[in-house]
């Protein structure tokens, strides 16, 4: 994933803060999934939310449950405090879009200015391989009833996911796999050969006691059984 | 086609095919091949894929190109090796109830190469209960069937050759490909296809199932290194219509091409390769067995690939075999 190099305590926190996610979706409590506040969120907690992106607000997305006022404000630091640079890559600025989006949507009377959708060109033509995993790292635009430029463009190629899927277990990929499975629940005309409902489960069988292999199956659960894309 | 076009896929048969050639004398059958416990592995298997995959080569190429001269050669001389069809009536008589020498035989007839009172002898043996009742894994099973056809021994029904039982006609999930179940799929398609020759011998739902999966499968076998079997799924993927010139499959004959030796050798595996290749190629038994099969399913890939669709000029509608009349005038004796 990006933020290889980074530091220990990055993806440890990373880690934690996926765990969180995780509990939440499981309970359907989300009030605990963030710091309960500024003061308490330190750089590093900062960095960790930016890492996971839209994620970190998933339970309130999902659950349709009113955001937490305190952590509401700890994402929204992190979304300004990590603008994507004029140079960055087409993941990071689709994944801190998915932020923004995910922030004005849980607050819409705020004052936070939504940026503009990003171009997809950069999937144009791109080999299966190349796009599945550019979606596994943008995993949490994968929501239903969507309609942006990225989701449009996996709505293209779900045989191509799929592929992408199968090269991903075969990998031993277990987030590329997990991320790819997370879409493949919401694309259409997913062949019924895949068998994506045993694949989620062998892959949370193999690689689930990854936090952030565990988000993206919960994540696909809920997906599955709220119902396709528009 | 990929970004490697016709002529690029083509050297890689013939480097394939040149390498084979110098290499003829290693297929040659040796006297424990006439023993009734003989290692069969090393020494009727890689004559009949060597009498395979010329067969299929002479088939798609026309008279007067180099490809079609060399494998044609080598056709003959593995049959020659055979005695002219004469050992598999010797082979029968050890083993009446084994099928490796049919399966062998099958390979020559399917180019034309027969040997009548073999033909005779394996048909008695094939009207046994007992045949039809030996235990065999599905694909086996498969692959007498069509060597009983291919022999104008038996014509099976058509029901009798939809390969039921074998892991790929259960189309199972994708993403529980391994290596034995590629070669079983691969072989499958082999049989169903009359290798190659018959494309519209592969029932729809397979070719579907190959067309979404395959690009998956033989990316991973070539990240792998396993050159035998992605030349394997090239082959199977050349028989899928939707498949030919696939996108999906972009930059595998570049990697094929990439581990193809200055010999024309082409490794099973990538790691295992080092060793025998250090030692000193031709004096190392480790060294063919590592190599022949590779190469062979190398230059089958490759011809498939390049295959002008409905098989070289100048033959019509040969080799659509299951959809017309088989074996037509070759006098079945059963």
């Amino acid at each position: 994933m990006e933020q290889s190099g980074t530091s220990t305590l990055l993806q440890g926190a990373v880690q934690d803060l996926a765990s969180s996610v995780v509990s939440a979706l499981r309970s359907g409590d989300h009030t605990h999934v963030l710091p309960a506040g500024t003061e308490e969120a330190g750089d590093v907690t900062l960095a960790a939310v930016r890492v996971l992106g839209a994620d970190a607000l998933l339970p309130g997305t999902l659950l349709r449950t009113p955001p937490d006022p305190a952590g509401l404000a700890v994402f929204r630091k992190a979304v300004e405090a990590y603008p994507p640079r004029a140079d960055a890559a087409p993941t990071v600025r689709w994944s801190h879009w998915a932020m923004a989006r995910a922030l004005h949507r849980a607050d819409p009377s705020g004052t936070f200015e939504r940026p503009d959708e990003p171009g997809t060109g950069w999937l144009d033509g791109a080999s299966w391989q190349f796009l599945t995993h550019q979606l596994a790292v943008l995993a949490p635009l994968a929501l239903p009833g969507e309609d942006d430029g990225v989701t449009r463009a996996a709505g293209r190629r779900t045989v191509d996911v799929a592929r992408g899927f199968v090269r991903a277990v075969r990998r031993r990929d277990w987030r590329q796999a997990a991320g790819a499975g997370r879409w493949l629940t919401l694309l259409p005309g997913v062949p019924e050969t895949l068998g994506l409902r045993a694949g989620l489960e062998f892959v949370e069988l193999m690689g689930g006691q990854d936090p952030q292999v565990a988000l993206q199956l919960e994540a696909a659960r809920l997906l599955a059984r709220t119902g396709a894309l528009v | 086609m990929t970004a490697t076009g016709t002529r690029e896929i083509r050297e890689v048969a013939e480097h394939a095919l040149a390498w084979t050639d110098a290499h003829l004398a290693a297929f040659a059958l040796g006297e424990d091949a006439l023993s009734a416990d003989g290692e069969v592995d090393h020494s009727w298997k890689p004559l009949g894929e060597l009498a395979q995959v010329c067969a299929t080569v002479s088939h798609h190429t026309a008279p007067q190109d180099p490809l079609h001269t060399r494998a044609a050669a080598m056709l003959d001389f593995a049959w020659g090796q055979t005695g002219e069809g004469e050992l598999f009536r010797h082979m029968q008589r050890l083993e009446p109830f084994a099928t490796y020498p049919l399966e062998v035989y099958g390979a020559f007839a399917s180019a034309g190469y027969r040997h009548r009172a073999y033909e005779e002898a394996a048909a008695v043996v094939a009207r046994t209960r007992s045949w039809w009742l030996t235990e065999q894994e599905p694909t086996r099973r498969l692959a007498v069937l069509s060597a009983e056809e291919r022999s104008g021994i038996r014509r099976a029904p058509v029901e009798e050759l939809l390969p039921a039982g074998t892991w790929l006609a259960g189309r199972p999930e994708p993403w529980t490909f391994e290596r034995d179940a590629g070669y079983a799929a691969t072989h499958v398609v082999f049989h169903l296809t009359d290798w190659g020759r018959d494309p519209a011998g592969l029932p729809p739902a397979l070719a579907d199932y190959l067309h979404d999966w395959l690009p998956a499968w033989l990316d991973t076998c070539l990240e792998a290194g396993m050159w035998d079997l992605s030349c394997e799924l090239l082959s199977v993927a050349a028989t899928v219509p939707r498949l030919t010139g696939d996108p999906a499959l972009g930059g595998a004959w570049e990697r094929i091409r990439a581990a193809q030796r200055p010999t024309g050798a082409l490794p099973e595996l990538e790691h295992h390769s080092g060793d025998t290749e250090a030692a000193g190629a031709d004096d190392d038994p480790h060294y063919f067995m590592n190599h022949y099969h590779s190469t062979l399913m190398a230059a089958f890939a490759a011809v498939l690939t390049t295959a002008r669709p409905g098989g070289p000029a100048g033959e019509g509608t040969e080799g659509t075999g299951r959809k017309g009349p088989r074996h037509s005038g070759q006098g079945a004796p059963a």
